[in-house]
C-alpha cells in the first residue's frame, strides 16, 4: 500500500474515532487499524527495508501500540489534559509527521510492497476471531451459570448531616433526631434491636424490621446529656453493628460549654 | 521452510514443501479442541466455586486438549508457513483464556487494582504520573495504563474491556515475538514455533503475564526490542543498521516507560548479547560492526533507563531495594542457621500432589534440557556470526533460570525469582527448541517419530503444569469461597459496599488508613488514597495498640499533619489468619504464629476513643473518622 493511502486510511480512522458515536463494537477495530497504519509508517520511516511478513506485522503492531503512551506522555509534557480529543489530535499530528519522514525517505527509493503481508495478516486474524468467539461464548456461559451466593451483610451508617460530623455534636436541651441509614444485602429478612445509649445509659430500645436487599433511612431520638461541659459518648446499635459519635449537652440559653473531655468528667 | 519467510540469503536449511498442510482440517480440529478446552476451563471454575475438588484435573484437561494438538500442528514438518503462524496465533489466543475466565468482569489480582485505578484516574483527571496508593511506583511507569486509558477514551469501551484488548494483543505479540526472535537466530520455522511453545511453558505465561499489570505489556516490548536489536546487528549496511537501531531505541524507550523490572531485564539481556558478540569478535574475528552496534544500542537503552529512573521515577530504587536486600539477608540467614530463615514450598497449598511433583519435575527437566542444549550448541551451529552469538547469549540467559531457585526459598526473594523466570525462560526456550526438533527428526520409522512426539508432548505438559503450579497460588488461579487474607478472594460484597458508601457520601481521594485487603478495594473501586503502613509510617501501630493504651503520639501527629481523615477496620483480622500471611505489608512487625495476630479488643477499641467517630459499620468492616483535635485529651 502506498504511503499516501496509508495516510488517508489512518486519517479517516482517526476522524471516525473523533466524530463517530455509538459504535462500541466497531471502534476497537477502527483503532486497531489506525494503530497498525501508524506502526507501518513508523517502520517505513525508521527501517525502510523489506522484512519477513510476520516480523513486519509484529513490529508494526508494537510500534502502533506504543504510539499511544508516547502520545499521552507528549501531551502530559505539553501540559495538555489527556482526553479523547487531545489523544486523537496527538495521534493525528504523529501520523502527519511520520508520513512526512517516510515521504522524504522514499525520495531515495521505495521499498517494494510485500504480497505475503495480507495473507499473513489473515493467518493471524482468522484464529484471532475464532478465539474471540470461543472466548466470548465461554465467558457468557460462565456468567450465566448459577454461582454460589456471596456472604450477606447489614450495615448501619450515620446519614445526612450526621455523616459529616467532624467533632462533638452540640445537643440542644430538647434532644435531637439523629439520621441513620440501614442497608441489607444478601441476608434474609430479620428483626434486630435498635438501641440508643448516651454514655453507659440505655435511653431507647425497639425492634427494627430489616427487609432483605433494601436500603432505608430512619431517625432516632437522642436526648440531651447533662449540660456539664463533658463529652458524652452516643452509641446507636442495630444488632451487632453500631455507630458512635460524641456530643455535649447545651443548657437552655447557655450556649456551648467548652473545655472538658471525657477524661475529666 | 522458515516461519517468517526470511530473505533467501538467510536460508541455511532445506525447504520442505508444504504439500500436505491440510489447513481446513487443522482449523476445524483446533476450533473443536478450543471449544472443548474452553468448556472444560469453565467447568474447572465451576468446580472450584462449588468446592467440588475436581478443578485441577478439569483445568489441565481443558488446557491440554487444545495445547497438545496445537503444538503438534505447529511442529509438524509439513505444516505450511502461514498455517504455522495461524496455529501460533490461535495458541496465543487460547492461552489467554484461563486468566480471562478467572476474572472476566473486573480487576482481581493485587496489581490489577493499582493499574485499573491509575487508568481510571487518567480518564477522570487527564493527568499522568499521579502517585498510586496501592503500588506506589505504578504512576511513574505510565506505558500500560496510558495505553488502556487512551483505548478506552477513543473507543468508548470501559477501562476493563480496554485493558483486556491491550493485554490480549500483548499476549499474542509475546508468542509471535518469540517466534520471530527464534527465527532471527535459527532461521528455521519449526524451531521458531517450538521456541514459542517452550516459552509458553514458563510459570508466568498463563496467569501472571496476562494480568492487568505493567509487565504483561512490557514483556512483549522486550521481546520485540530484541528482534529489532538482532536485525540492527545483522544490518548489511550502515543505513540499514541505523534504521533498526532507531526501532530498537524506540521500543526500549517504550519498555522503560512501561515497567522498571522488565527494562532492567532488557538491559541485562542486551549486555549478555554484547559480551557474547564481543568475545566472538575478538576470538573469531567476526565483523566489528556487530559488537559496535550491540554496545551502542545497549548504552543508548541503558541511558534511557537510567535517565527515566533518575529523572522521572526516582522512587523506584527505594521501592525495589528492600526486596533484594531482604532476599539476600534471608539467603545468608538460611546458610547460617541451617535453612531456618527460608520458606517451605507449597506450605499449606491446596494444589494436588501431582501438581506439586510436576513443579519439582519441571525444574529437573529444564536442567537436563539446558545441559543437552549446551552440549549440542558446543558442537556448533552454522557460521552466521549474529545467529551464533544470539544462540550463545540465550544459553547464558537461560542459565540464570537456576540461581533463581535459591531466591524462591526465601520469603522476600520468591516473588522476584518467579518474575525473573519469565525472562530467563526466553533463553531456555530459544536454545532447547533446536534440540526438540532434532529429537523429533531423529527416529527413522513412523512409530519412532510418533513415540518421540508423544514423549516430548508429555514432557511439555509436565513443564506447563509444574511451572504454573510453582508460579501461581491456587487462589489466584481458581475462584472459590471467600478467604480472608487472600488478594483475590477477600473482596466480599460487604467490603465493596463499604467503599462505595464512603465514596458516595464523602467523595474520593480521601486519605485513609487501612489493612492490605481493604486498601485494595477502597483504593481502587473506592477511589481513595489508602496507606497500609511502612517502617517510616507505621500506621499498623494504630491497630496493634492495646485497649486502654494511648495511640503512639508521633503517629497521631503524622496522621494529623498529613490530613488523614478515615480509619478502616476489618474485624476478620481478630478471627482469621490471612491466607498469604500478610495483614498490612510484607515487613510488618506483626506476629505470624498461626493464630490471629489481633484481639477483638484491639480492633473495637476505636469505639471508645473520642478521637474516632464511627460513621459506618457492617459487622466485619467499620469506618471511623479521625477527630485529631480530641486525640491528646
Amino acid at each position: 500500500m502506498t504511503t499516501f493511502r496509508l495516510l488517508t486510511a489512518g486519517s479517516a480512522g482517526l476522524l471516525l474515532l473523533a466524530f463517530g458515536r455509538g459504535a462500541p463494537l466497531v471502534f476497537p477495530v477502527v483503532l486497531l487499524a489506525v494503530l497498525l497504519v501508524l506502526g507501518e509508517l513508523w517502520l517505513r520511516a525508521l527501517a525502510a527495508e523489506t522484512m519477513p511478513a510476520l516480523a513486519r506485522l509484529g513490529l508494526a503492531t508494537a510500534a502502533g501500540l506504543v504510539s499511544l503512551p508516547f502520545t499521552a506522555i507528549a501531551l502530559h509534557a505539553a501540559g495538555v489534559r489527556i482526553r479523547a480529543e487531545s489523544i486523537t489530535a496527538g495521534l493525528g499530528v504523529m501520523l502527519l509527521v511520520v508520513t512526512v519522514v517516510v515521504l522524504v525517505r522514499e525520495r531515495a527509493g521505495k521499498v517494494a510492497d510485500d504480497p505475503r503481508l495480507a495473507r499473513t495478516a489473515l493467518a493471524i486474524a482468522i484464529p484471532g476471531v475464532l478465539t474471540l468467539v470461543v472466548g466470548m461464548a465461554a465467558v457468557q456461559m460462565y456468567a450465566r451459570m448459577p454461582h454460589p451466593p456471596e456472604p450477606g451483610y447489614t450495615s448501619l451508617a450515620l446519614n445526612g448531616w450526621a455523616g459529616d460530623v467532624t467533632g462533638p455534636v452540640r445537643i440542644p436541651a430538647g434532644g435531637l433526631m439523629l439520621p441513620l441509614r440501614v442497608s441489607s444485602a444478601g441476608s434474609p429478612p430479620a428483626v434486630e434491636p435498635l438501641r440508643v445509649r448516651v454514655g453507659e445509659r440505655l435511653v431507647s430500645a425497639r425492634p427494627l424490621r430489616i427487609a432483605a436487599d433494601t436500603t432505608r433511612a430512619l431517625e432516632v431520638f437522642v436526648p440531651s446529656p447533662p449540660p456539664d461541659g463533658c463529652l458524652h459518648r452516643i452509641e446507636v446499635s442495630l444488632g451487632t453493628t453500631s455507630t458512635v459519635l460524641y456530643g455535649r449537652g447545651v443548657g437552655a440559653g447557655a450556649g456551648v460549654v467548652r473545655g472538658r473531655g471525657v477524661g475529666s468528667c | 521452510m522458515t516461519l517468517t519467510e526470511a530473505r533467501p540469503a538467510e536460508r541455511t536449511r532445506p525447504v520442505y514443501a508444504p504439500a500436505r498442510s491440510r489447513p481446513m482440517w487443522c482449523a476445524a480440529s483446533l476450533t473443536v479442541a478450543g471449544a472443548a478446552g474452553a468448556a472444560l476451563l469453565v467447568a474447572a471454575n465451576r468446580a472450584a466455586e462449588w468446592d467440588r475438588g475436581t478443578q485441577f484435573g478439569l483445568f489441565w484437561l481443558g488446557m491440554l486438549v487444545f495445547t497438545l494438538p496445537a503444538a503438534g500442528w505447529a511442529v509438524r514438518r509439513s505444516t505450511s508457513t502461514r498455517l504455522r503462524v495461524a496455529v501460533l496465533a490461535g495458541y496465543a489466543g487460547f492461552t489467554f483464556l484461563p486468566k480471562l475466565l478467572r476474572n472476566p468482569f473486573g480487576p482481581l489480582y493485587h496489581d490489577e487494582f493499582a493499574h485499573w485505578r491509575q487508568s481510571k484516574e487518567i480518564l477522570l483527571d487527564g493527568r499522568l504520573f499521579e502517585q498510586n496508593p496501592i503500588v506506589k511506583v505504578v504512576g511513574d511507569f505510565p506505558g500500560l495504563h496510558s495505553t488502556v486509558a487512551s483505548v478506552s477514551a477513543l473507543t468508548g469501551i470501559s477501562i476493563w474491556h480496554a485493558a483486556l484488548l491491550v493485554l490480549a494483543a500483548a499476549h499474542v505479540l509475546v508468542v509471535l515475538g518469540v517466534t520471530v526472535l527464534a527465527e532471527e537466530i535459527w532461521q528455521d520455522g519449526r524451531i521458531a514455533a517450538v521456541s514459542a511453545i517452550i516459552y509458553s511453558l514458563n510459570s508466568s505465561f498463563l496467569f501472571f503475564d496476562t494480568q492487568f499489570g505493567y509487565e504483561s505489556l512490557a514483556i512483549a516490548l522486550l521481546v520485540w526490542t530484541l528482534v529489532a536489536l538482532h536485525r540492527a546487528m545483522r544490518g548489511p549496511a550502515r543505513r540499514s543498521r541505523a534504521g533498526w537501531a532507531a526501532v530498537t531505541v524506540m521500543l526500549s524507550g517504550a519498555t522503560i516507560a512501561t515497567h522498571h523490572l522488565t527494562a532492567i531485564a532488557l538491559i541485562a539481556v542486551m549486555i549478555i548479547i554484547c559480551l557474547v558478540v564481543t568475545v566472538r569478535a575478538v576470538r573469531r574475528g567476526t565483523p566489528v560492526a556487530v559488537p559496535l552496534t550491540a554496545w551502542g544500542l545497549t548504552l543508548a537503552a541503558a541511558a534511557l533507563v537510567v535517565a527515566w529512573l533518575v529523572l522521572v521515577a526516582p522512587r523506584t530504587t527505594g521501592y525495589l531495594d528492600p526486596y533484594l536486600a531482604r532476599a539476600l539477608d534471608q539467603i545468608a540467614g538460611m546458610a547460617g542457621d541451617g535453612g531456618g530463615g527460608g520458606r517451605t514450598l507449597f506450605r499449606a497449598s491446596v494444589a494436588p500432589w501431582w501438581e506439586q511433583a510436576a513443579a519439582f519435575g519441571a525444574q529437573g527437566l529444564a536442567a537436563v534440557a539446558m545441559a543437552a542444549a549446551a552440549l549440542r550448541l558446543r558442537r556448533g551451529h552454522g557460521t552466521e556470526p549474529v545467529a551464533r552469538s544470539g544462540a550463545l547469549a540465550m544459553l547464558v540467559l537461560g542459565a540464570f533460570y537456576f540461581p533463581a531457585a535459591l531466591l524462591i526459598l526465601t520469603p522476600s526473594g520468591a516473588e522476584g525469582a518467579r518474575r525473573s523466570w519469565a525472562f530467563s525462560y526466553l533463553g531456555i526456550a530459544l536454545v532447547v527448541a533446536p534440540l526438540v526438533v532434532a529429537l523429533l527428526d531423529r527416529p527413522v520409522s513412523r512409530l519412532g517419530k510418533t513415540t518421540a512426539a508423544a514423549l516430548l508432548l508429555a514432557v511439555g505438559a509436565i513443564a506447563m503444569i509444574g511451572n504454573t503450579a510453582a508460579g501461581m497460588n491456587p487462589s489466584y488461579r481458581f475462584p472459590g469461597p471467600p478467604v480472608f487474607g487472600s488478594d483475590t478472594r477477600s473482596s466480599i460484597p460487604e467490603v465493596r459496599a463499604a467503599s462505595a458508601w464512603l465514596r458516595a457520601t464523602q467523595g474520593r481521594e480521601l486519605r485513609i488508613v487501612a489493612d492490605r485487603y481493604s486498601g485494595l478495594i477502597f483504593g481502587s473501586y473506592g477511589g481513595q488514597n489508602p496507606v497500609t503502613g511502612s517502617v517510616t509510617f507505621p500506621t499498623y501501630d494504630l491497630y496493634l495498640t492495646q485497649p486502654g493504651q494511648p495511640a503512639p503520639r508521633q503517629l497521631i501527629q503524622q496522621l494529623s499533619a498529613w490530613r488523614f481523615g478515615y480509619l478502616i477496620v476489618d474485624k476478620r483480622m481478630a478471627r482469621e489468619v490471612p491466607e498469604i500471611q500478610i495483614y498490612f505489608e510484607t515487613n510488618e512487625p506483626v506476629p505470624h504464629d498461626g493464630r490471629p495476630a489481633f484481639t477483638l479488643g484491639q480492633l473495637t477499641k476505636f469505639d471508645r476513643t473520642p478521637w474516632t467517630i464511627k460513621i459506618y459499620d457492617s459487622g466485619n468492616i467499620a469506618i471511623y473518622r479521625f477527630d485529631f483535635a480530641r486525640a491528646g485529651r
